[in-house]
């Protein structure tokens, strides 16, 4: 009984500390008004319905006949498709009117229903902001991972696709603004295969070209270059733009600093870089540049390609995160990633730690684990595994 | 009769091959099933409320409403809730059926129920002293517990836990942990602080009883009183089906209890012997079966309690003839049978004596 007293008393000191807030002009007093409204609303739905949002409890109801459709994110009817090359898929969609638009360079997060589950990879737009405004439409191209997930069971299932849920566009790979690049910069670009993706979008979204951009586009070989008719037209018709074709099959890889010192008239300080590809790739030539005095605010990178590299050892790394706290759990084959974690003093929470009861899940949001019992290794995308029965199969990130 | 580690580990493999048939081939067929329940508990739920308000023109249709929402609230704890707390469509990746976020219409805190149920129950089934589900602290069913005074009326004590079940499922935890009453018992060790323990029950408690006796009367005006009785219906009749269902599955006549020394550092072949005579079935049709939340299969459900509940049905005649094979009982009958047996449990149970089922 004291304990629900203490609670009022607490309750009317929170009240007359926000009032005191307000009146001080501490906080504005709309945002008190919103945060109050949020939490009860979010009381009133569980009581209603229990689940933190109304949503939840009508979307099996509201969207019976779109199984497709998952709660969190916007549908996403699919247009059309055409293979760019041999292994990259695009693939046309209209997003429902509640989709909020992108900036060209950014990425979202695509969700397909797959054999009764849902599935999520994340792919930057490939399309202009021009094909969003006039059609409201826009394209994603992907790079057909033989080991990955997602982008298998898209290959497989995209002529019998009607509809894609997506995330709202994310990330902050985009071009700076013609205010930033007014000081006479030049733009450089390197794109490592499906790393093509996020930089076409910004290339053919450019409406006034101001400063001069140079494209390193490295490709095994021709046949797996994605939009090269396009950027080849661009090219042609565009002066300020330029575009550098690197068969890494036969001319090994590309040596950007020393490219970029033959040019004539170009200087490395002056300049932006948009770097998209492997992790490694982008590495290096950020620190070639810095190494040439480059400052590090000039260069942008997006990170492409698998999480699995043969560089990894038996051993991998799990990054835990906990609030905010993150803590590196050396994961070594085989080995539950309860036992590895606790092993390094973390204390997620367990029950059986057999399998049976479900009390260690926790959320994964990058990386594959191969679940001990049955022997199956997981896809790459987020979601929800059991601790006590998963080993790491390549680096990982899990939040508990 | 006593089977070696040898012939457990062999019934362990035989299982998980079992096991193994099946979840292998989930997929679109699971996933439509468990979505059209949720249809159906949708419907069901609202046109029941919808209906309970249009009582003013017959009273037939608050019948119907009664019986709608009753139906939709066993449709929501025993096939959906049941099964997707257990993580049985965590696989779907689905944050609608995930068992980390599901939360459902009933007063016991999903949280607390994990806990409890999945984690003790499943893990320490019917090991005496460690798994509190038997008997639930209140019911004398074996001689394995010593006869007390209120033992004798303990036939009137289980009619009252059936019509208040949910009550009895939401404080199973805090009595657990003697959070309001009694000594704590030196030997538990709990992961949650009573102050958690009394905010998850009385907040998902409070929820529950205004949304059925404060905000839904209210909002149906001068029917408010309709409305009101037929909820404390709907609940009533939930609890009486749950309850009735969850007896069935293990104080059978033929259910077997063990100690903690049997069961100190069990292989997994152990564990499964354990789960099949710890639990028992009954049959009945499809529909039936459903309502139940395929806890009518309750040994399958022990053996495999994360396989999607409707292959219970479909793996109950594999796992029957594995049990035949190693000579372990496999305790199935009617449902009106099996009852009778609970009924006679609970009141042989009430006088001292009788027989202790431990194996």
């Amino acid at each position: 009984m004291s304990d629900l007293k203490n609670r009022k008393v607490v309750f009317y000191l929170f009240l007359v500390y926000n009032c005191a807030l307000k009146l001080s002009g501490r906080t504005s007093v709309n945002k008190t008004i919103s945060l109050w409204g949020q939490s009860l609303y979010r009381q009133f739905s569980l009581m209603l319905a229990n689940q933190p949002k109304l949503g939840y409890y009508l979307h099996p109801l509201l969207n019976w006949n779109k199984p497709a459709l998952h709660p969190d994110y916007h549908s996403a009817r699919v247009v059309d498709f055409c293979w760019e090359t041999e292994q990259m898929l695009s693939v046309w969609l209209e997003p429902a009117s509640s989709w909020a638009g992108f900036t060209p360079g950014q990425h979202l997060l695509v969700t397909m229903l797959h054999k009764g589950r849902y599935i999520s990879r994340s792919f930057s737009i490939s399309s202009s902001s021009a094909l969003f405004a006039q059609q409201k439409q826009i394209r994603i191209s992907c790079r057909i991972q033989p080991q990955g997930e997602f982008t298998k069971a898209l290959a497989a299932d995209i002529s019998k696709l009607t509809h894609l849920s997506i995330s709202d566009a994310m990330g902050d790979f985009v071009l700076a603004t013609t205010a930033d690049t007014a000081l006479e910069k030049s733009i450089v670009m390197v794109a490592a295969g499906s790393g093509i993706t996020p930089l076409w979008s910004m290339l053919s979204s450019l409406r006034c070209w101001t400063s001069p951009v140079v494209l390193f586009y490295c490709v095994k070989n021709t046949a797996q270059a994605a939009f090269l008719t396009e950027l080849k037209l661009l090219a042609a018709k565009q002066p300020l733009f330029e575009l550098q074709l690197i068969e890494t099959a036969a001319a090994g890889r590309l040596n950007l600093v020393q490219h970029l010192k033959a040019k004539a008239g170009f200087s490395l300080t002056k300049s932006l870089y948009y770097f998209c590809g492997p992790a490694a790739m982008s590495r290096q030539y950020k620190d070639d540049l810095i190494q040439q005095g480059v400052s590090s605010t000039a260069i942008h990178a997006e990170l492409f390609g698998l999480a699995v590299t043969a560089a990894e050892g038996p051993v991998k790394q799990a990054l835990f995160m906990q609030q905010g706290k993150v803590t590196t759990v050396e994961a070594a084959a085989g080995v539950p990633l309860l036992q590895a974690a606790e092993h390094q003093g973390l204390t997620p929470r367990f029950g059986c730690r057999i399998g049976v009861c479900y009390q260690c899940v926790c959320q994964k949001k990058s990386g594959q684990v191969l679940n001990l019992r049955t022997g199956q290794i997981s896809g790459d995308g987020p979601e929800q595994i059991q601790l006590c029965i998963s080993a790491a199969h390549s680096n990982l990130q899990i939040e508990l | 009769m006593k089977l070696t580690e040898q012939q457990l580990s062999e019934l362990a493999a035989e299982l998980d091959q079992v096991k193994a048939g099946v979840m292998s081939q989930l997929g679109d067929k699971e996933a439509r099933y468990i979505r059209r329940m949720l249809l159906t508990q949708r419907l069901s739920a609202i046109s029941g409320r919808v209906l309970m308000v249009l009582g003013f023109i017959t009273p037939w249709l608050w019948v119907l409403g009664v019986a709608l929402l009753a139906l939709a609230k066993i449709l929501d704890n025993m096939e959906i809730g049941h099964n997707v707390l257990h993580g049985q469509y965590d696989w779907m990746n689905d944050p609608v059926l995930h068992s980390q976020r599901f939360e459902w219409d009933i007063a016991c805190d999903a949280g607390s129920w994990k806990r409890t149920h999945n984690f003790e129950h499943h893990t320490y089934t019917n090991i005496i002293g460690k798994d509190r589900d038997f008997g639930y602290g209140l019911l004398r069913l074996s001689n394995d517990f010593r006869w007390r005074l209120r033992n004798l009326w303990q036939f009137v004590t289980y009619l009252v836990l059936s019509t208040l079940f949910q009550w009895g499922v939401s404080y199973h935890e805090l009595a657990g942990e003697r959070v309001f009453f009694g000594k704590k018992k030196p030997d538990r060790v709990n992961s949650v602080s009573h102050t958690d323990l009394k905010k998850a029950f009385f907040g998902k408690g409070a929820r529950q009883l205004f949304k059925d006796y404060v905000f839904f009367p209210l909002i149906a005006g001068p029917m408010w009183l309709w409305v009101l009785t037929g909820n404390l219906l709907a609940n009533i009749i939930r609890n009486l089906w749950t309850s009735t269902v969850i007896f069935c599955g293990h104080f059978t006549a033929d259910v077997h209890t063990f100690t903690q020394q049997q069961c100190e550092g069990e292989s997994r072949g152990h564990w499964y012997y354990r789960q099949i005579l710890g639990s028992s079935n009954f049959t009945g049709p499809r529909w039936f079966h459903i309502l139940t939340g395929h806890l009518s299969c309750q040994i399958e459900h022990h053996l495999f309690p994360d396989m999607p509940a409707l292959h219970y049905l479909t793996v109950a005649p594999q796992v029957q003839a594995i049990a035949k094979k190693y000579g372990i009982a496999y305790n199935s009958g009617s449902f009106l049978r099996q009852y009778a047996t609970v009924v006679a449990r609970i009141i042989r149970y009430s006088f001292p004596g009788g027989r202790a089922t431990t194996v």
